[in-house]
């Protein structure tokens, strides 16, 4: 699958450091020096205490999907369809969300929960953008409903209003 | 409420609106001047009674082609006309009358018109097919920096994974939300403006082609040409208008991160807007008599339908299945105009707003909500939200 057709990223001096590790296949968020909090993406502000004072530092470790979507409309000529676009999440860097496609599975085996490793691939205008691994077969996550199932009738709050 | 809501003070006077289709072949300029000056007289006015001007997107900013249109400086110079107060919006466009309402309420102006205008249909069909979001611009700019270049080149792939996401808390089906386009497509039947108006089955829904999982092509808005202008008047001038409506209440509140992939829970997007509008009215869900909820995709009205309070978190799957309490007749009739899923992407909810102007007025043909005294307006999807309430005037 080939992922190099779209739109390149325009780079900037917030994200300069992101875009030019993701080169080398790694993930760079900022990281507080006051705080320890991770941040992304890249402002050159902590979003938990609002210190100046922030670093890019590399994370590592399983991600996990927080949901996706599977494309299947060819936007642009020659985009190669479909592929699976994951948002994924990481147990060990909370507030940490990257958007990116996803690889190692067929697309339509991707379910909400799988765990992914990180990763990247080469994309629009020569730059390298996120690109997860899937780790664990399709089927071996669990699609429970996060949420309790909701008990009331359709309507009922509505009704009980009128 | 010790003090006057400023809100009280304005009240929407004029809806006009363009030739409205999949392609009209005519600039998005001569539509513009089309809708305004029909807005303008519908509100019983004259051009030299308008003193504001307003228009979204302000600076002639588009992501797609046809998107935005015109230039507000030519339009009050091709009008010859003197305003005190004017407005170009893309940020805090979370009703298309906040700002004016604001302006007339505290006396900046009398009379504003506010504008959109599309030409995404006739750019789509020039396009050769649907275009990717940001084609417009070389390179991928702000936040798109981190959605176009992974292939989310479109409103629909950044909205999917939120609506995948809903499904898998809440156990929704396909089967329950295909409910909201088809019967809208029903509202659309009646509407002689509307873009799509042959009948749309279930069945229908389920077959269509997959966009981008779980959202299908019928989930999806239709790309439109067309203009809709929108003339909001201080109160104070009621007596001088055709049919004013009252806004009984208003809120816009970005609380989540505002950002298309970061969003926390997009699910709730629009609960902080809903509750601080009900929060400056007496009415309730309860005393809604017709709800123009934004559609750009299907699963927007879900997420209006349960911030709203018209269902619990959860329940509007089985609060639209089967479409009665949705249809003309049933317990909240929904974007009786066909909505942006049959009418048209008028976007911005000025459709939506037209709408209920005239369904608060009585003017709505044959899909007139009987004894409609009480209309539910949000607008837009994604972080930015919008909700307000609109009345019949009562003088």
């Amino acid at each position: 699958m080939d992922a190099t057709v779209g739109i390149p990223p325009a780079v900037t001096a917030e994200t300069e450091a992101f875009w030019t590790a993701a080169g080398q296949g790694r993930l760079l968020v900022e990281r507080c020096s006051a705080c320890a909090a991770r941040s992304f993406p890249p402002y050159g502000i902590c979003r938990v205490c609002r210190s100046r004072d922030v670093a890019p530092v590399e994370i590592t470790g399983e991600g996990r999907i927080y949901s996706l979507t599977v494309n299947h409309q060819r936007w642009m000529p020659g985009l190669e369809v479909p592929y699976a676009l994951v948002l994924v999440e990481f147990p060990d860097h909370p507030g940490v969300r990257v958007f990116g496609r996803l690889r190692g599975c067929p697309p339509q085996e991707a379910v909400i929960g799988m765990t992914v490793d990180i990763g990247f691939e080469p994309g629009p205008g020569g730059q390298a953008i996120p690109s997860f691994v899937a780790r664990v077969p399709a089927g071996t996550v669990d699609p429970r409903p996060r949420r309790a199932p909701v008990s009331q009738p359709a309507g009922a709050r509505r009704q009980e209003r009128g | 409420m010790g003090t006057e809501l400023l809100e009280r003070r304005a009240v929407i006077s004029g809806v006009g609106q363009s030739e409205i289709g999949r392609q009209i072949d005519r600039s998005g300029f001569q539509l513009t001047l089309d809708a305004v000056l029909a807005a303008i007289a519908d509100a019983g006015l004259t051009v030299d009674d308008i003193d504001g001007l307003a228009m979204f997107p302000g600076g002639g900013k588009a992501n797609l082609p046809g998107y935005a249109n015109g230039n507000l400086y030519e339009i009050q110079d091709a009008l010859r006309m003197t305003t005190r107060w004017r407005q170009g919006i893309v940020e805090g466009m979370c009703l298309p009358f906040y700002g004016p309402a604001m302006a007339v309420a505290t006396g900046e102006a009398r009379h504003v018109v506010i504008w959109r205008t599309v030409k995404e249909g006739s750019a789509a069909r020039n396009a050769g097919g649907r275009p990717a979001y940001g084609s417009t611009n070389p390179v991928a700019e702000g936040p798109l920096a981190w959605l176009l270049p992974v292939g989310a080149l479109s409103p629909v792939l950044q909205i999917a994974p939120y609506a995948a996401r809903y499904q898998h808390e809440y156990g929704v089906t396909r089967e329950q939300l295909g409910w909201i386009p088809v019967t809208q497509r029903a509202h659309a039947a009646l509407n002689p403006d509307a873009v799509y108006r042959t009948p749309l089955s279930l069945d229908d829904y389920l077959a269509a082609r997959m966009i981008s999982t779980p959202i299908c092509l019928y989930d999806c808005d239709v790309p439109a040409d067309g203009a809709t202008a929108i003339v909001i008047s201080a109160a104070d001038t009621a007596a001088g208008l055709r049919a004013p409506v009252s806004i009984e209440a208003m809120a816009g509140v970005v609380d989540g991160r505002p950002s298309w992939e970061q969003w926390e829970d997009m699910g709730r997007v629009g609960y902080a807007t809903a509750a601080a509008m009900w929060n400056r009215t007496q009415l309730r869900p309860a005393d809604v008599d017709v709800a123009q909820l934004y559609d750009g995709f299907t699963i927007e009205v879900v997420w209006w339908l349960e911030a709203m309070g018209f269902c619990e978190p959860g329940e509007a799957g089985a609060f639209v299945e089967g479409g009665q309490r949705i249809a003309l007749d049933g317990e909240l009739p929904l974007n009786t105009w066909g909505g942006q899923l049959s009418g048209g992407r008028l976007h911005a909810a000025f459709g939506h707003v037209a709408e209920a102007v005239r369904q608060l007025r009585g003017e709505a043909g044959a899909r007139q909500v009987a004894g409609a005294q009480v209309a539910a307006v949000t607008s837009v999807g994604g972080y930015e939200a919008g909700a307000a309430l609109l009345t019949a005037w009562s003088g």
